[in-house]
């Protein structure tokens, strides 16, 4: 309804990211960053993060480990 | 020769033998079942574990033998494990929890309080964030383009707390209540552990960008190709 404003927006956009607001508090900021070319590039920043993050974070484990692994259980 | 086989074994003995083979039978087959119901449920996750690990020690020898260690002590405690919670959260927790007390305690810290207590100018590349919108398209521009290499370089020259908070959120894409759990802070911590993290990980890929020219920042130093 109300416009939240930049320093709401801006003081919470890190648990908008993370999906940690309430039902009204994420409506509201998502209004706003409708609005804010400011608060909604800083916005997109924060969520280019995330993805960067998550892609070069991926993994995967040496091919030894789950045999590693299952010997242990049997053993275990 | 049909008559001795029958004969031959005394009764009492037979009867016995047939007993302990009959169960420990029994014994293995459950024991087989029990790791079995555990690899079939935990073993999808080795990959984000070794993920997961690799953050943690920082090298590819001790994060195989952190997992290793986590699946032993996983299957052990499998019993105390509430079946339809979170399996991959608890895993976490272990995992976690093995690192502090084994690998952590090696790796000496010459900073004797908590990384928590630590003033932002402490940590080093606390600018401001405040920018005109080109440069943040730049900014986000360069984020786009930045080699997955110097994502895990930066982050592995974090804290490690705040590494962690920031894998547990946006690799993992753990709650804050499930973070606090794995890392046995309140939640406010780990709001502030995030945050840092996060901006700490904007500035240094921010700087790398800016001594790569990438993303037309203004003061692009011509001639540092690589």
């Amino acid at each position: 309804m109300t416009d939240c404003g930049c320093d709401k927006a801006k003081a919470e956009l890190e648990e908008y990211l993370h999906r940690e607001l309430s039902q009204q508090d994420f409506e509201d900021i998502s209004e706003h960053l409708a609005g804010c070319d400011d608060c909604s590039h800083e916005h997109l920043i924060g969520l280019k993060l995330t993805i960067k993050v998550r892609q070069a974070c991926q993994e995967k484990a040496p091919e030894d480990l789950l045999i590693a692994i299952r010997t242990r259980l049997e053993n275990a | 020769m049909t008559a001795t086989l029958v004969v031959d074994p005394p009764p009492v003995l037979s009867g016995d033998l047939d007993l302990s083979l009959m169960a420990t039978d029994d014994a293995s087959e459950d024991a087989r079942a029990k790791r079995e119901l555990f690899e079939e449920q935990a073993l999808p996750y080795m990959d984000q574990l070794y993920a997961a690990a690799m953050r943690m020690t920082r090298n590819p020898s001790d994060a195989a033998d952190l997992v290793q260690e986590t699946y032993v002590k996983a299957f052990q405690a499998f019993g105390q494990f509430q079946q339809g919670t979170n399996l991959k959260a608890w895993l976490y927790r272990i995992q976690t929890n093995t690192f502090i007390n084994n690998y952590r305690k090696n790796q000496r810290n010459p900073y004797q309080g908590t990384i928590d207590d630590l003033e932002d100018w402490q940590l080093g590349g606390a600018e401001s964030v405040t920018q005109s919108l080109s440069t943040r398209s730049a900014e986000a521009e360069a984020i786009d383009h930045m080699p997955d290499s110097v994502v895990k370089d930066a982050l592995q020259a974090m804290p490690e707390d705040f590494r962690l908070a920031v894998y547990f959120a946006d690799v993992e894409g753990f709650s804050y209540q499930e973070i606090a759990d794995i890392m046995k802070t309140p939640v406010g911590t780990v709001m502030s552990r995030l945050h840092r993290g996060r901006r700490l990980l904007r500035e240094s890929l921010s700087d790398y960008a800016r001594e790569r020219g990438i993303g037309a920042a203004p003061a692009a130093t011509p001639g540092s190709t690589t």
